[in-house]
């Protein structure tokens, strides 16, 4: 190797020094402590911690508890997602149309990314004021005759976890909608030019071209909103009263690991094990949604999808 | 060459990054022994002869209400080199314990806490919170009720001090009682609610009379301090969980309130509770509802009742009797502590002192002279709403007893048709146990609200509550052993 193939190598390095340090302190070194931590039985209010082996894991899994609270997150993380997709795609499709040209897309796209600059702590104090036993939605409902008396909203389970899929679906949905878009509109325009004169019909369109194309935008929608869906937290956290009432039916993973972690004596070994949990299970769902949406097409037999990645990008 | 040294300046500069962000840990070693002598020094010296010399720093405290601010402006006025440094967070859905059990034995940790009846013991029982003993004689001097000391104590060292003492009342609407019961006297309508069975037959009457549009009692929440008072055992012996008998009968009796209607279904803290307090509690058809009764202590008189009792268009002041309801209790509280290893530990304990053990100090809390222009005097960026309201219940019976006869003819007699409520108080605090405050009280009692509302909804049994709960209380309390429940 000559001194200038060196010196340029080693100007790389140092060009992405500031990254892999980065990443080493606030991204891999928690990692590691999380791992070290869920082996102990470290506490915030004693000094001394022991080694615990698995103990903590068993734990986990002696009650119908952590099972319990991760069932939750799946089932408002899906209830969200579905509808979050599928209505962001809908709207990209009309909006990025060049048949139904319609007016002032930006305007609609910024309206439907304002409930996600609210702050989450407002939205859900706003909505607990809406739905408490003498608010105004029980007053809306009585009087028009859609109740027949007031409910505990907030007491009841499918409403309660319809409100936090709602709450999470308005506010993340405008998000998805310009990322979807900009998917769309990076597809090139002679590609549907072709198939009109080919007599292409616009499903047919949207199913041959549209959705192959967008593929990797769909992915990266699918796995960040699977990472940020697996730690949902400060709704639920908010909406009722920290533990995920009622009937422990919106307390998803994080709020468990945060209860641990502030319960009496600040369990943190414990509420470790729950992170590692949840950082081994999203990882390989993202992996498993890499590994069946990859490109079967054009897929070299012996070719790995990390490679394939890779060239592509 | 150049370029070498370049690229030796930027690793320098990086292993300065590097090194800063390892930094933390090495001090917090290297400033303990520091702190410690001071300390050492300061228990040779008598405590109470110290405010001789002037008192210079920074002090942090960190609380969960705005009213220890006020006693810290005060503490400003008193020694005009101090700076507090005052930091509220709130207790919501237990926030502010988390928040200090984060900081506390790192570089951001506080000087001064305050900490709540609910989880003060957690703290006592720590080996985080400085020893205080050497301000126990002023306890003595001041004749502090033994209770507040109690709590504030483990295993022969006291930890904690407090202002307040809280034994809790009974406070019900003279006008709902003239109406349902015959009589508003207070000796009379005690006599109706004397025990739970007598309390269940005057709860029918109220139900029954008029159009049918009182309850009362607003929630299922404020009955547990009684019950929870009344147990033979905290809930926590020998390392196991005691479900003890009055945690069934509670559960029985919110259950009875609810399914006959005597209860407005409200939660605490929230805007229906508050409502009743003023009339303008409305079900959902806009149909008025009153309610007959709250059961609250000490504190919750000035800063609770009083303040909720007006609306724009109504104000129930005058309205209102207070007696000891069916059962003794005491409910919260707030005590101050120093954290070990605070570099500021002379100063944090000189304003313990000031906040819980200064005659002065207490006198003007209870009576009100802390008005926003006696604040502002001090502090001239004292928000508005600082000023603390007089009557609260201080925990030295030497003030009590010097300053129950001002409120004979007060706006706090007047708010209760003219009962003193001082000295009604002054006459319960001394039965207040402290002995049944454990530190995992607050976790325990929160991890029962939410099968307790589910239950009482009727969603689940009265066994899937318990089990519920259980497994709860398990997965924050991992060493606790936990009993089978009483109901399957």
């Amino acid at each position: 190797m000559s001194l200038s193939k060196f010196k340029r190598n080693y100007y790389g390095y140092l060009f992405i020094a500031p990254f892999v340090i980065g990443f080493l302190i606030f991204g891999l070194y928690p990692v590691y402590n999380t791992l070290a931590l869920s082996f102990t039985d470290t506490t915030l209010m004693t000094k001394n911690a022991n080694f615990v082996g698995l103990k903590n894991f068993e734990r986990l899994f002696a009650d119908n508890v952590f099972i319990n609270a991760v069932k939750n997150t799946w089932i408002i993380w899906i209830l969200n997602f579905i509808p979050q997709v599928g209505i962001a795609m809908l709207l990209s499709i009309w909006f990025t149309n060049t048949r139904l040209k319609i007016k002032g897309v930006g305007v609609w796209r910024a309206l439907f990314f304002l409930p996600n600059l609210l702050v989450p702590a407002s939205v859900a104090a706003l909505f607990f004021a809406f739905f408490s036993f003498y608010g105004p939605v029980n007053q809306f409902m009585v009087r028009y005759g859609l109740l027949p008396e007031a409910m505990h909203y907030l007491q009841s389970v499918p409403v309660t976890r319809g409100l936090v899929v709602f709450i999470q679906w308005w506010m993340w949905f405008g998000q998805t909608v310009i990322i979807v878009m900009a998917g769309m509109t990076s597809i090139p325009v002679t590609l549907y030019e072709a198939a009109m004169v080919d007599g292409a019909t616009s499903s047919q369109m949207f199913r041959r071209i549209t959705l192959p194309l967008l593929k990797p935008i769909l992915i990266y929608v699918f796995v960040t909103s699977l990472v940020g869906g697996m730690q949902m937290f400060d709704i639920p956290f908010l909406l009722t009263d920290g533990r995920g009432s009622p009937n422990a039916s919106i307390q998803t993973n994080n709020i468990l690991m945060y209860m641990k972690f502030a319960s009496s004596k600040g369990h943190i070994g414990a509420a470790s094990s729950v992170g590692v949990l949840i950082f081994i299970m999203t990882s390989l769902c993202a992996l498993g949604i890499f590994y069946f949406l990859r490109d079967r097409d054009n897929d070299a037999p012996k070719r790995s999808w990390f490679s394939k990645k890779s060239t592509e990008r | 060459m150049k370029r070498l040294s370049y690229i030796l300046s930027v690793l320098v500069a990086l292993s300065m990054l590097l090194a800063a962000c390892g930094s933390p840990a090495p001090a917090a070693v290297t400033e303990a022994p520091a702190t410690d002598a001071p300390a050492a020094d300061a228990t040779d010296a008598p405590a109470a002869d110290a405010p001789a010399a002037e008192l210079e720093g920074t002090l942090n405290v960190w609380a969960f209400t705005n009213e220890i601010r006020t006693m810290a402006i005060a503490f400003e006025g008193r020694h005009p080199k101090v700076d507090v440094v005052y930091t509220m967070i709130p207790m919501t859905n237990g926030e502010y314990q988390t928040k200090v059990k984060a900081a506390a034995g790192t570089a951001d940790s506080p000087d001064v806490v305050a900490l709540e009846a609910a989880f003060v013991k957690e703290w006592v029982e720590s080996d985080l919170l400085a020893d205080l003993n050497d301000l126990l004689p002023l306890t003595e001097e001041l004749k502090t009720f033994p209770s507040v000391v109690e709590v504030g104590s483990y295993d022969g060292v006291t930890k904690g001090f407090s202002y307040q003492a809280t034994p809790g009342a009974f406070f019900y609407r003279r006008s709902i009682a003239k109406e349902c019961l015959g009589t508003d006297d207070p000796a009379e309508v005690q006599a109706m609610v004397a025990d739970l069975d007598k309390f269940v037959e005057t709860a029918a009457k109220i139900k029954a009379c008029g159009t049918g549009d009182y309850f009362t009692v607003g929630t299922p929440g404020e009955m547990l301090n009684p019950f929870l008072a009344n147990r033979e055992q905290p809930w926590i012996v020998d390392g196991e969980l005691v479900i003890d008998p009055m945690v069934e009968e509670y559960v029985k009796f919110a259950k009875l309130m609810r399914d006959n209607g005597y209860e407005s279904q409200a939660t605490q803290w929230s805007e229906g509770w508050f409502a009743g307090m003023n009339d303008t509690l409305k079900d959902a058809n806009g149909t008025p509802k009153k309610v007959f009764s709250y059961f609250l202590p000490t504190w919750g008189l000035p800063y609770v009742l009083i303040p909720n009792s007006k609306s724009d268009t109504t104000d129930t002041g005058g309205d209102w009797a207070m007696i000891n309801g069916p059962m003794a209790y005491q409910w919260g509280g707030t005590w101050v502590g120093v954290l070990d290893g605070s570099p500021n530990s002379e100063l944090a304990k000189e304003f313990v002192k000031f906040v819980a053990l200064d005659e002065e100090n207490l006198t003007n809390w209870a009576t009100g002279v802390y008005t926003n222009e006696y604040l502002k005097a001090i502090d001239p960026e004292t928000p508005d709403d600082q000023a603390q309201a007089g009557g609260d219940f201080v925990s030295s019976q030497v003030v009590v007893e010097k300053i129950t006869s001002s409120f004979d003819n007060s706006d706090l007699a007047k708010f209760l048709g003219g009962q003193n409520s001082y000295a009604a108080f002054a006459q319960a605090a001394p039965s207040v146990n402290g002995a049944l405050l454990t530190g995992s009280d607050d976790a325990i009692q929160r991890a029962l609200n939410d099968p307790l509302a589910s239950y009482l909804n009727g969603d689940i049994t009265e066994a899937e509550m318990y089990a519920q709960w259980l497994d709860a209380v398990r997965n924050e309390f991992p060493d606790l052993v936990i009993p089978e429940p009483p109901v399957k």
